[in-house]
């Protein structure tokens, strides 16, 4: 049995968080991994508050587990997604894409957890001082809009950086990684690839395959002229970005408009044409869709036998 | 040693930034730096004053940074 301080933090069985996937974590899928042991996340992503609310509730119909709302600090509506967070009393936020400081004592005085994705150490040591209660250290390996750092590298240094619990994401599928992940000082793991396959995924068939089919190298990053990389799998419109970012004769507001709504047109219709199929570089060893709570159990018991084994190298 | 000297011997030193490019006017961009770059050096520069910056899109240049730490020191 695997317990750490994230498990009492957040009052779940299992240190295991779901990513807060734009168009793709939705109520369905947060409240089954909430019913799995784990803490689902409702992606708060770039819909309005009213969009939110009703996921919210939608979440609270299916389970009585904690669960999550992840805020992209990039939305247009997160003003009033943040005050809906606390209207709606969610146990907890993971917020990415910013700096999300101007929002945490709001958060914080209305009794909500706040977990920032951080990229960095100082930013760990700004949200730790906000008064974060855990912090994701979230490596360059992971789906969707990434930092250069490693999960290898930034996870220890976030550790160093902070005394808050580190919950670390990014190239984690199996137990291997969990455990891995653990032996850095990480106390929790955020895990998106992997659920992105859970029966309880509404995310679209086409995506569902291609992430089964991936292998090592199918993952690329797209994005890195306009200062926001996203790692998405070399599909047709990847490889044409790709092209795209490296003709200057084409603007960068050109190249902004090529890609809006990318995702969506992956997630909702399998577009591959159109559609940026956003997943980590560990999308080679997800090779089966399973139920989330299986998927929960079935890695905990994994990581629990490599950490147990793990002494075996020393004499 | 004025406020603005310890800016400038901070990206010197944890920016490698060139001395002589450094102005009260230069922007993050002038210097390279992106938002990875600020926070950490805000953060460094809270230590080494001894106050608390509110890292936020009025901290646009070396300049700016200088007058709030400025208002920091008084305030302490």
């Amino acid at each position: 049995m695997i317990k750490t301080p994230i498990c009492e933090l957040l009052g779940i069985k299992y240190p295991i968080l779901q990513g807060g996937m734009a168009w793709i974590a939705d109520a369905r899928l947060a409240a089954a991994v909430s019913n799995g042991g784990g803490l689902g996340l409702i992606s708060a992503m770039n819909a309005d508050g009213e969009h939110l609310r009703s996921e919210i509730n939608k979440v609270r119909a299916l389970t009585d587990k904690p669960f999550g709302v992840n805020i992209m600090l990039m939305s247009p509506y997160v003003d009033e997604v943040a005050q809906i967070i606390i209207e709606e009393k969610v146990p907890v936020v993971t917020t990415g894409a910013g700096n999300p400081a101007k929002y945490m004592e709001a958060w914080r005085a209305a009794g909500i957890k706040v977990i920032p994705v951080v990229p960095s150490t100082a930013i760990a040591k700004l949200v730790a001082r906000k008064g974060a209660s855990a912090v994701i250290a979230e490596g360059g390996e992971s789906g969707g809009h990434v930092g250069e750092i490693t999960t290898m590298a930034l996870v220890p240094q976030v550790c160093d950086a902070v005394d808050i619990p580190v919950i670390a994401a990014g190239g984690i599928a199996d137990g291997r990684g969990i455990a891995a992940v653990f032996m850095l000082g990480a106390s929790g793991v955020q895990l998106g690839t992997r659920f992105l396959v859970a029966e309880e995924c509404g995310v679209h068939r086409t995506y569902k395959d291609k992430i089964l089919k991936a292998k090592d190298i199918d993952t690329t990053t797209t994005g890195k002229r306009l200062g926001h990389p996203v790692r998405v799998l070399k599909t047709p419109f990847a490889k044409e970005f790709l092209k795209m970012e490296y003709d200057s004769s084409i603007s960068n507001e050109e190249l902004e408009a090529f890609g809006g709504g990318s995702l969506r047109a992956a997630a909702l219709l399998g577009d591959e044409k159109k559609g940026s199929f956003m997943c980590g570089q560990i999308a080679a060893l997800v090779n089966k869709e399973q139920p989330a709570s299986q998927i929960i159990s079935e890695i905990f018991e994994e990581a629990e036998k490599v950490l147990c084994g793990g002494t075996k190298c020393v004499i | 040693m004025t406020t603005f000297d310890k800016v400038v011997e901070l990206l010197v030193d944890a920016k490698d930034c060139e001395k002589d490019s450094i102005k009260l006017e230069s922007t993050w961009a002038d210097l390279s730096l992106d938002s990875l770059d600020t926070v950490e050096l805000v953060m460094n520069l809270e230590d080494e004053f001894g106050i608390q910056l509110e890292m936020n899109e009025s901290l646009k240049t070396v300049g700016d940074v200088v007058r709030a730490i400025d208002e920091g020191l008084e305030q302490k």
